[in-house]
């Protein structure tokens, strides 16, 4: 048989014009899940972000000798640089120190005075690609000849923090996709209810001789528009809110790394409207089969 | 064109509605299905529409075994068969002439053909200038002719009606059989089920009495009653 899109589509709108309370409750209700969805989801992004974020700050400091020469600590710091679990050197010079000291005290000039410049000590502050490996990286560093009180690597706040970053990570996850689960249930019940109240249209339609797919298709393209809509609304407010929290958090609170690149706000639009639209077509194909059987 | 061989259908566990049922009715007959209420008329529709399976027994319409017909077919067999029954059964939403339109729209016909054929329907059963009123804004006669202008656009060889009459005043009734019976001297079968007394006795056809589920008489020309 033909397949006649432009009569579905006349037949959907028509539908949608005159259940249009019942149209609004698919909508809005696709519209709060979806929203609900998405500020779960920024949640995850930016408590991951920031939880990233902190870890990466985490480095190894290997502080030089008072008498080490140029080339050693050049030598070393290429060899560091070579390890695979090491994502990058900077190199701190003595005097270098001392202007963070002095940038640290500012406020206090004074207890400046009494400093003597040569206690400085040069280092080298070792960022890890993986905060996991920073025993591993530690060792190597022993066995180039570092002391072990000239390392400095905050070992245990690591693994810490890790196990804490992976609880959290996998508890808003877990809630995500409980809420999931809940919306698709709200959701098609709400276009069951809708097309309970037009049982005695489907069943009229098969008595005239319509197949289970041209009295469905109508309902499944409703479905999808209600989906459509109500999740575009909810992901354009989500994305937006995304946009005002970040600048928000920029300027209120600055030791948080919140940064803008935690969430990717292209997928995030384009996954909260799949998941409407998924949900308003499965929610309508399901909802209307239990009314097919006449 | 229509037969049903040792036919029993009982609902749920003893509820007997028919009770070995055998009947046949050839192409181009008209045939009244009489009986009181819960005699098994309706059921006999339903069953010849695959509505419903029987308990026992075995139907043929058009040659074809119903219990033959996958699921999947069933739209095509019920597409062979109009329908028109004692509650309209119309869309609310739609116009008159979207009502017979859809029938066609089932069937995948082109638009094209859509527009010609359902405002020529409309004018057969005299309703050519209601075409754009709603069910609701029509009086019940009138909505009865929709249904049996939608029942026939597809020019199926088999209409089925179900008390088609039930609703309505004994005047508006007399229309109705005539545009039947139009319909019937076009070629096609045609079964009407009704309780309606005088309209079999002044109709002289042929009618086939059910009483509890069982088939009590069948006479060529005959009136409602056994006497005539
Ligand atoms: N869906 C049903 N479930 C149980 N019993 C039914 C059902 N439909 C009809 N019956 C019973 O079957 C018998 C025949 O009903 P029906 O075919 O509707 O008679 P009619 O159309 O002649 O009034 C009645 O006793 C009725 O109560
Ligand atoms: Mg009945």
């Amino acid at each position: 048989m033909r397949f006649n899109l432009g009569f579905f589509l006349r037949e959907a709108a028509k539908n949608m014009r005159l259940n249009a309370l019942m149209s609004v409750t698919a909508v809005t209700t696709t519209a709060v899940c979806v929203l609900v969805l998405g500020v779960g989801l920024l949640v995850s992004a930016h408590v991951e972000g920031i939880l990233r974020g902190v870890g990466k700050d985490v480095a190894i400091t290997a502080f030089f000798p008072e008498d080490v020469t140029r080339e050693q600590i050049d030598q070393d710091r290429r060899q560091v640089e070579g390890y695979p679990e090491v994502e990058e050197v900077v190199f701190v010079s003595e005097a270098e120190a001392l202007n963070r000291v002095k940038d640290m005290l500012s406020e206090q000039p004074e207890v400046m005075e009494g400093l003597d410049p040569d206690i400085m000590q040069a280092s080298m502050e070792i960022r890890l690609a993986d905060p996991e490996a920073s025993d591993a990286v530690a060792e190597r560093l022993r066995a180039e000849g570092f002391s072990e009180e000239n390392l400095n690597y905050p070992q245990q706040t690591i693994s810490q923090l890790n196990q804490v970053t992976g609880y959290v990570i996998w508890a808003l996850r877990a809630a995500t996709v409980l809420f999931l689960v809940a919306s698709v249930l709200l959701i098609s019940n709400a276009i069951r209810i809708s097309i309970f109240a037009r049982r005695k249209e489907i069943e009229v339609m098969k008595l005239v001789g319509a197949s289970d797919g041209f009295v469905r298709t109508p309902f499944v393209l409703e479905g999808l528009a209600q989906g459509l809509i109500g999740a575009t609304i909810a992901a354009l407010v989500v994305v937006w809110g995304n946009a005002i929290f970040v600048e928000w958090a920029s300027s209120a609170l600055p030791f948080v790394p919140v940064s803008s690149s935690a969430v990717n706000t292209l997928l995030v639009l384009l996954v909260l409207i799949a998941v409407g639209v998924l949900i308003g077509i499965v929610g309508s194909f399901v909802s209307v089969r239990r009314f097919l059987r006449v | 064109m229509i037969n049903f061989n040792n036919v029993t259908k009982v609902y749920g566990k003893d509820s007997v509605a028919l009770d070995h049922v055998d009947l046949g009715i050839d192409p181009g007959e008209f045939v009244f299905l009489v009986g009181a209420s819960g005699s098994g008329k309706s059921t006999m529709v339903r069953l010849i529409l695959k509505e419903l399976e029987p308990s026992a027994g075995s139907i043929t319409v058009n040659g074809v075994r119903l219990s033959g017909i996958p699921r999947r077919s069933v739209p095509r067999h019920r597409r062979s068969i109009g329908c028109v029954f004692q509650d309209f059964k119309l869309l609310p939403n739609k116009t008159a002439a979207e009502n017979v339109a859809y029938a066609m729209e089932v069937t995948g016909q082109k638009r094209r053909a859509i527009r010609v054929k359902v405002p020529q329907i409309l004018d057969l059963v005299g309703l050519g200038e209601q075409a754009e009123k709603y069910p609701d804004q029509l009086s019940g006669g009138e909505q009865q002719r929709v249904s049996i202008a939608r029942a026939f656009v597809g020019q199926p060889p088999i209409l089925i009606a179900d008390e088609p009459t039930g609703n309505l005043d004994p005047d508006t009734s007399v229309g109705i059989m005539q545009l039947l019976h139009r319909i019937n001297r076009i070629g096609t079968t045609v079964l009407v089920a009704t309780h309606d007394r005088e309209m079999v006795d002044v109709m002289r056809k042929r009618v086939v009495a059910l009483e509890d589920g069982r088939v009590v008489r069948d006479m060529v020309k005959g009136g409602y009653a056994n006497e005539v």
